[in-house]
């Protein structure tokens, strides 16, 4: 019970998202504004309850499942992008690896040494 | 035989829930591969899933499309679970609030370099303006991601497709190149996946902890929300 009690939470923000979006034709999707309105709340409440814990942790926990269904969809368009396999394969591969070692390097370079409160 | 099972997997696909259990169970075999490999750091188990499942439906001979429109349903889920990552957010919103600004630093350029390079091969070797607008959010969360390829005219799957290769990527770029750098700080790690590898980054970092969890969460909101901005303004200015 209690996570579908969290689970009611997360679609009110979702849903409060959505209307943020639509009001103020954002051009972000309701999801992205959901959490950030869920984490301004949290701040401002100054906890967790539990049943936004239980409703949450298991539902991150399955993130990479939900995009599944799409993300299939590259087997199966391989002819009709026939002639441009090379192009699109080098800029992911390359691409992504550039911009890992971009951001790797930013991080490196701003980011100050972790203080030893740990 | 054949029509036997023609017939069959029509009446299951009138429903959903075939596509439903084929996804469910696609996730569960592939995570169970992932374990018995020891969890290679270099490949992240959604891999595995997805082409177990690509290959269950070819196997099947269920239609792409038709599973999509059953799987659609599990892809509703994707709001409610993006809300929930303002949780383990607000969690490390100290640590975060420490060091805002090396972050605020980074995200611009990170994002626009992580569009940048990719369209820019792809330009050089010849890709037409459709596919350079399903490439360029390749690093955004599927649902802005979605929203921004509608905008720049690209196809749909081609950049989910785009999606699933650059968070691979992007673990396997991590993975190696971490050790190697001697780099074991959660926070920059965390955020190079979440900026990097949206959602399937933002899976493995949850695998090496809470902390670089929330900072792949917050680097992969603050990507989605800067590229939902910065893509269509861009492709605007280009001229494309």
């Amino acid at each position: 019970m209690t996570a579908l009690r969290g689970f009611l939470w997360l679609v009110v923000f979702l849903l409060c998202g959505e209307a943020l979006v639509w009001a103020l034709a954002l051009p972000v999707s309701p999801g992205v504004v959901g959490l950030l309105l869920m984490t301004l709340w949290l701040a401002l409440r100054g906890r967790v309850g539990p049943d936004i814990q239980a409703a949450s942790q298991p539902l991150i926990a399955v993130l990479a499942m939900l995009i599944m269904p799409g993300v299939v969809g590259i087997f199966f368009i391989a002819d009709e992008f026939a002639g441009q396999w090379l192009a699109v394969a080098a800029a992911l591969l390359l691409g992504t690896l550039a911009s890992v070692a971009t951001t790797l390097w930013l991080m490196l370079r701003f980011m100050p040494p972790e203080t030893a409160d740990e | 035989m054949n029509s036997a099972w023609g017939g069959l997997r029509e009446q299951l696909l009138a429903t959903p829930m075939l596509a439903i259990g084929l996804t469910l169970a696609a996730f569960f075999a592939g995570g169970w591969l992932f374990a018995r490999l020891g969890k290679p750091s270099w490949c992240p188990g959604i891999l595995f899933s997805a082409m177990l499942l690509a290959a269950a439906l070819v196997v099947l001979g269920i239609d792409y499309t038709d599973y999509r429109a059953g799987a659609g349903w599990l892809m509703l889920l994707l709001g409610p679970a993006t809300v929930a990552l303002g949780v383990p957010l607000y969690q490390q919103l100290p640590r975060i609030r420490a060091v805002w600004k090396p972050l605020l630093i980074s995200l611009p350029p990170a994002a626009m370099l992580a569009a940048l390079y990719a369209v820019g091969i792809a330009w050089l070797l010849g890709a037409s303006p459709e596919v350079l607008a399903s490439l360029a959010p390749k690093s955004v969360t599927a649902p802005i991601a979605i929203g921004i390829t509608e905008q720049l005219g690209g196809v749909i799957p081609l950049m989910m497709g785009g999606l699933l290769i650059t968070g691979v990527v992007t673990t396997a770029c991590v993975g190696l190149l971490a050790p190697r750098l001697r780099l074991r700080d959660p926070r920059v790690l965390g955020f190079v996946l979440g900026v990097n590898g949206h959602v399937i980054g933002t899976v493995r970092a949850f695998e090496l902890g809470p902390t670089a969890g929330a900072f792949a969460s917050l680097g992969m909101s603050l990507t989605g929300i800067f590229s939902a901005l910065f893509l269509p303004l861009a492709w605007r200015l280009v001229g494309l």
